[in-house]
């Protein structure tokens, strides 16, 4: 007895050793380590594009599997980790909104389809044909399957879900359950993923319109406590570039999205209105060292960005002072999405020696004015617009009151600080430096605004990653940095 | 009472009737494993022994159920001889506590771990020695459940064996510990073995709460269950019962050389 007592402490304290010491893990040289948590329905190209990344950089991948939910459900209880990848959109977003994950990459999209056994033996041609008696179906479990609640859907908006659901052979919580069955013979038929069926060699695909307008995206989620953003988001780049990780989802059946450009450092071009330089340059500065890209600012008037652009040096992205800008060169352009609005305003000289109050005191004689330049800067457009529409801007014109037009607000800025103007029109933002050298007096005779659209080129070899920086510069920290300048925050408004 | 020959005939009958039930299970099991080897090819077989993936996942289910089914022999006897032969308050309670593990689901477990690690207690100790996601996870995951099973059987043990023999030893001067080891102990070799079988067993086919609590990381927390599981997430029915059928191979020569070697000479 007592031999087998000392065999049992004996044997367990080396299976003991064996197991905390193999935690360890093998080196990792150089490179980093990073664990990704992977639905295990698209095991097959994501292990793939790691060990090729591995192998590319150095960098060790580690990845671990589960279902979609499964996994979400533990990062929610213990999160940890660099990267979650889902089946399907809809769990990225639940974990974005449970604050889970930082960035959003799309990678493949997945139409829900009918597969069936190869040949299609039960000549089956559309969605309706799975309420026929001699049809075994499988489908999605609504509640626990992406596809199963596209199922449902699909099937009450054409009427039929009651019936089916009735008639249905069997309801399983993964597509993959569904596709064993059918490649085991025990269903005929089941809406499951286009690309779950060419993991099949046996099965085949029937497309029924209702169904494929249905899309949805692999997606990945870089997540928020990870302690290595850069190296965790230079892999999830490589996965959704369209000429790596991507090649690899489309060999493995998957419809890959339009991804960006690989890059190992991508070197991207952002022209913007020089008003925005307070409030967006350091927040593109934190998005360079996050992403491990670098972000070429050109900061001038808009009109001479715009007179650039035209001339054929598009940007990968341009943040205009005023949406009337980005219409110029709306060709190049994606839509563009306005971030924030910025008042016209008046700024005096200390104690206003001159005693300007309203736009009809600078046709004083001896007032010195300075503007902005109508051709070359938004602020100049809207100044004259703004003088027009109030009916004194030829007054002002034939006065001589106004001594210089100006690119930008900032140059104006400065030459009423050191004492050369008595009153300039600049944006508000202009202003939120001055101190106590100046007075800012609002315009009370009518409002003008600029509105801040931030388009991305249509030719952007990195339109994803222009679409980060724009998540970015409307993030929570960037929105207080352009409210403390004085910006109105405008996201997601309509351009007008 | 009835003659010789009808009770010849009468015990036949019986015999048949019991060798009818073994022999409907025994095909049931067999039939289920020849329709998973109709489902493979030795192909399929030979490309799973190979996988580095496939070898470190089995090297891995050895380790962890054999490490678990030894602590939960050493749980079990305690345990076991505590309530069979201490009558208190609540014991019968405490009796359906002992019972949760095998009552519960097997994600529950691994998700009560999962939060468990996560309260301040968990992690107090996890910054000693890393658990969650790790591979001492995989043992605790196994021992959690399998331990209940070694447990019942031990106490089903302690049950069987004469109490007199003990009574006799404290009678002739021996402590309740020496009686416990020198009289106690050798009596439940037999039914260690068994627990230690069954426990193995169970930690070897352990695969919901290993899922949830140690993830299905490969190289690292990949035992074979979860390689079936990760194989028929992907379709892969053949390479799923290719790593099946070695599981199944793995554990009929553990289970065969343990009852036939050990049980044999335990018993003598």
């Amino acid at each position: 007895m007592r031999s087998i007592a000392l065999g049992s402490v004996l044997l367990a304290a080396l299976l003991s050793w064996w197991v905390l010491r193999a935690d360890v893990g093998p080196a990792t040289g150089t490179g980093y380590t990073l664990t990704v948590h992977c639905a295990a329905g698209i095991k097959g190209p994501v292990t793939r594009a790691a060990k090729e990344y591995e192998q590319q950089f150095g960098n060790r991948v580690e990845l671990t599997f589960g279902g979609s939910g499964a996994l979400l459900s533990a990062l929610t209880v213990r999160n940890h980790g660099d990267i979650y990848i889902a089946g399907d959109d809809s769990y990225v977003s639940d974990a974005k909104q449970r604050g889970l994950v930082a960035e959003i990459l799309a990678l493949a999209s997945m139409r829900p389809v009918i597969a069936v056994r190869s040949g299609n033996p039960k000549n089956i041609t559309s969605y309706r044909d799975l309420l026929r008696l001699d049809v075994r179906t499988g489908l999605g479990n609504p509640e626990a399957a992406a596809v199963g609640k596209i199922a449902k859907r699909v099937a009450t908006d054409l009427g039929f879900w009651d019936q089916l659901r009735d008639k249905v052979t069997v309801m399983k919580p993964t597509v993959n359950d569904l596709g064993n069955d059918l490649q085991i013979g025990t269903i005929d038929a089941a809406v499951i993923w286009d690309a779950t069926v060419r993991q099949y060699e046996n099965l085949e695909i029937i497309e029924d319109p209702q169904l494929s307008r249905q899309a949805r995206n692999v997606t990945l989620g870089v997540l928020r406590c990870t302690t290595q953003p850069r190296p965790a988001l230079h892999f999830a780049r490589y996965l959704a570039a369209h000429d790596r990780g991507l090649l690899v989802f489309s060999a493995e059946g998957f419809t890959p999205i339009d991804g960006d450009e690989w890059a190992d450092v991508p070197q991207l071009e952002l022209m913007s209105g020089a008003m925005l330089r307070p409030a967006i340059d350091s927040t593109v500065t934190a998005f360079e060292q996050r992403e491990g890209v670098r972000v070429n600012r050109v900061y001038n008037g808009c009109g001479i960005l715009v007179s650039q652009m035209k001339t054929g040096s598009i940007p990968d992205a341009y943040f205009s002072c005023d949406q009337t800008f980005l219409d110029q060169v709306q060709d190049r352009f994606q839509d563009g999405v306005t971030v924030t609005a910025n008042d016209v305003v008046m700024l005096l000289r200390k104690g206003n020696p001159k005693n300007i109050a309203k736009l009809r005191d600078l046709l004083r004689p001896g007032v010195r004015v300075g503007l902005g330049h109508p051709e070359k800067s938004a602020l100049g457009a809207l100044t004259t617009g703004l003088l027009s529409r109030t009916g004194h801007l030829d007054n002002l014109k034939a006065s001589g009151n106004v001594v210089v037009e100006s690119a930008t607000g900032d140059l104006l800025v400065n030459q009423i600080t050191a004492g050369s103007l008595d009153v300039v029109l600049v944006y508000r933002s202009n202003t939120a430096h001055v101190g106590e050298r100046c007075e800012v007096a609002p315009i009370q005779e009518a409002t003008s605004q600029a509105r801040q659209p931030f388009a991305i080129a249509k030719d952007s070899a990195h339109p994803h990653l222009m679409r980060r920086l724009l998540d970015t510069l409307r993030g929570a920290d960037s929105r207080r940095r352009f409210e403390e300048l004085g910006f109105h925050w405008r996201d997601g408004e309509r351009p007008k | 009472m009835t003659t010789a020959p009808h009770r010849a005939r009468a015990d036949t009958a019986f015999l048949a009737a019991l060798f009818v039930f073994l022999g409907l299970y025994v095909a049931l099991i067999v039939a289920m494993l020849v329709a998973d080897a109709s489902f493979t090819s030795p192909a399929d077989l030979w490309e799973a022994i190979r996988s580095d993936e496939i070898q470190s996942a089995a090297v891995l289910s050895l380790v962890t159920a054999t490490l678990s089914a030894i602590l939960s022999v050493w749980f079990a006897v305690p345990i076991g001889y505590v309530m069979t032969r201490f009558s208190f308050r609540g014991r019968a309670l405490l009796d359906a506590v002992l019972d949760i593990p095998i009552v519960l689901p097997p994600m529950v477990i691994g998700l009560s771990l999962l939060i468990l690690f996560s309260t301040p207690i968990g992690r107090a100790i996890e910054s000693v020695v890393p658990i969650t996601y790790q591979k001492p996870s995989i043992v605790l995951a196994q021992f959690a459940v399998a331990c209940a099973f070694a447990v019942r059987t031990m106490i089903v043990t302690f049950q069987q064996i004469d109490v007199r023999h003990e009574h006799v030893a404290l009678t002739v001067g021996c402590s309740r510990g020496q009686a416990f080891r020198h009289v106690v102990l050798p009596q439940v070799r037999r039914g260690m073995l068994s627990a230690f079988l069954l426990a193995w067993a169970r930690a070897l086919g352990e695969f919901g709460p290993i899922l949830v609590f140690s993830g299905a990381m490969r190289m690292r927390t990949e035992v074979l269950p979860t390689t079936v599981f990760l194989e028929l997430s992907v379709g892969r029915i053949d390479a799923a019962v290719a790593v099946s059928l070695l599981m199944v191979a793995a554990a009929l020569i553990v289970l065969w050389i343990g009852r036939s070697f050990g049980l044999g000479r335990i018993g003598q």
